[in-house]
């Protein structure tokens, strides 16, 4: 079986569309983009707009909540790490001579 | 037979790595340890999430002193067995049950388990709501996992297709994945929906393969680039010469300048590993000269003759 590449689709979601899809309430996550943990842009009207990439940080903060008991201040913190740390490896490998 | 037990569970003792004595504060020592090790966004190797959620059952299990109790009486099957059975009884039921049937499905001593593995009704994976399910959080979706994929020089070159077989929850899977040509170092390929999976009907996370290209005994990589050395008699890098390369789409010839010492670069432009979106890395073939080991008394004669005439001194300043 072979597996395509999937076309994210690039559209905005709006708060409710975001919170439909995440299955999570609004106002959770108007507290998580006030955490800093989700990021998202603000219209002239001051709505809440969100990339689709947004969809898996969401997943990721409920896993980590759900899965290691974290407040949502925590998770912010260790989405940050984990994601310094994505970078750092990133670099590491590059670093890593290949092919020798 | 998702949800139902699965014949090779381990000892949920043993899952957490603590004796059948730990109080219950090691016990959740023990779990808060390895589910920060395991957690399938910490952890992403594509196992850990099944070593995330056996971890999470034996403490759902163990967490609670009148669950563990149940399970240290009655074994992995103590939810089959009703709350006001006596352990003791249990135990003389199950002995006379015959070893045949002790260890298959519903082999608790006549406690009558439904036929594959479902409890009357309950199955267990509602009763854990599953890893990150049912504990008040909705469908969540499930985590990317990565791994290592390593690749020759020629497959970085031409692309193509690896099987690659990986454990996952419903066992081992095969998946075809399509390298593409000009893959570099470090670069990831994507199989979406291929990663965790999701609780609730949530979607699958995605499933990264971060190709690294294996050492190879000719070429060197670096980035598109590749480095091939290219060995040359004393008298061909003096006098200039034409030498054949190996390059990953054939032998070449290249055109080595008279003059040439060792180190200096001759480029192939373009034939180092494609670009899918622009111009191809090159080659480079570096001039090592290499003289005969044993030369015959011809080959020295004439040596110790152009050292006679020579005035050339490659260590003059």
């Amino acid at each position: 079986m072979a597996y395509a590449l999937v076309l994210v689709r690039s559209a905005r979601l709006s708060l409710e569309a975001f919170a439909q899809t995440t299955s999570t309430h609004p106002d959770l996550v108007r507290r998580l983009v006030a955490l800093g943990v989700l990021d998202a842009d603000r219209d002239a009207a001051g709505e809440l707009w969100f990339a689709p990439s947004q969809v898996a940080v969401m997943g990721r903060v409920q896993r980590l909540r759900a899965g290691l008991g974290l407040n949502y201040a925590a998770v912010g913190l260790v989405t940050d790490l984990l994601d310094r740390i994505a970078v750092l490896e990133a670099a590491l490998r590059e670093a890593r001579p290949p092919g020798r | 037979m998702p949800g139902g037990p699965r014949a090779d569970r381990r000892d949920f003792y043993e899952v957490l790595g603590v004796p059948r004595t730990a109080t219950q504060d090691e016990i959740q020592q023990a779990y808060r340890k390895l589910a920060r090790q395991h957690h399938p966004d910490v952890n992403k190797d594509p196992g850990a999430e099944d070593r995330f959620k056996e971890i999470s059952e034996a403490y759902d299990v163990l967490s609670d002193p009148q669950t563990r109790r149940r399970y240290d009486a009655f074994g992995p099957d103590f939810r089959q067995v009703p709350e006001d059975v006596d352990p003791e009884a249990f135990r003389r039921s199950r002995a006379g049950a015959g070893a045949g049937q002790a260890d298959g499905p519903g082999g608790a001593g006549g406690f009558g388990a439904g036929p594959g593995g479902d409890f009357g009704g309950i199955n267990i994976e509602d009763l854990l709501g599953g890893i990150f399910g049912g504990r008040g959080f909705g469908p969540i979706r499930g985590a990317d996992q990565e791994t290592e994929l390593e690749l020759t020089v020629e497959e970085a070159f031409q692309g193509g297709h690896r099987s690659v077989t990986l454990d996952g929850p419903d066992g081992r899977r095969t998946l075809d994945v399509r390298i593409p040509a000009g893959v570099t170092n470090g670069q990831r390929i994507r199989l979406a929906g291929q990663g965790g999976r999701g609780s609730d009907g949530a979607p699958n996370g995605d499933l990264y393969f971060v190709a690294r290209i294996a050492p190879h005994p000719r070429y060197r990589v670096e980035g598109r680039d590749l480095y091939v050395d290219l060995p040359l008699a004393p008298w061909e890098a003096a006098l200039g010469t034409s030498a054949a390369v190996e390059t990953p789409r054939g032998e070449m010839k290249v055109k080595v300048p008279p003059g040439t010492s060792t180190g200096k670069r001759l480029r192939l432009r373009h034939f180092g590993l494609p670009h899918p979106r622009g111009n191809a890395g090159h080659l480079y073939a570096e001039v090592k000269i290499v003289v005969p080991a044993k030369p015959t008394d011809e080959e020295r004669r004439l040596f110790e003759q152009l050292a006679a005439v020579s005035t050339f001194d490659p260590r003059r300043r």
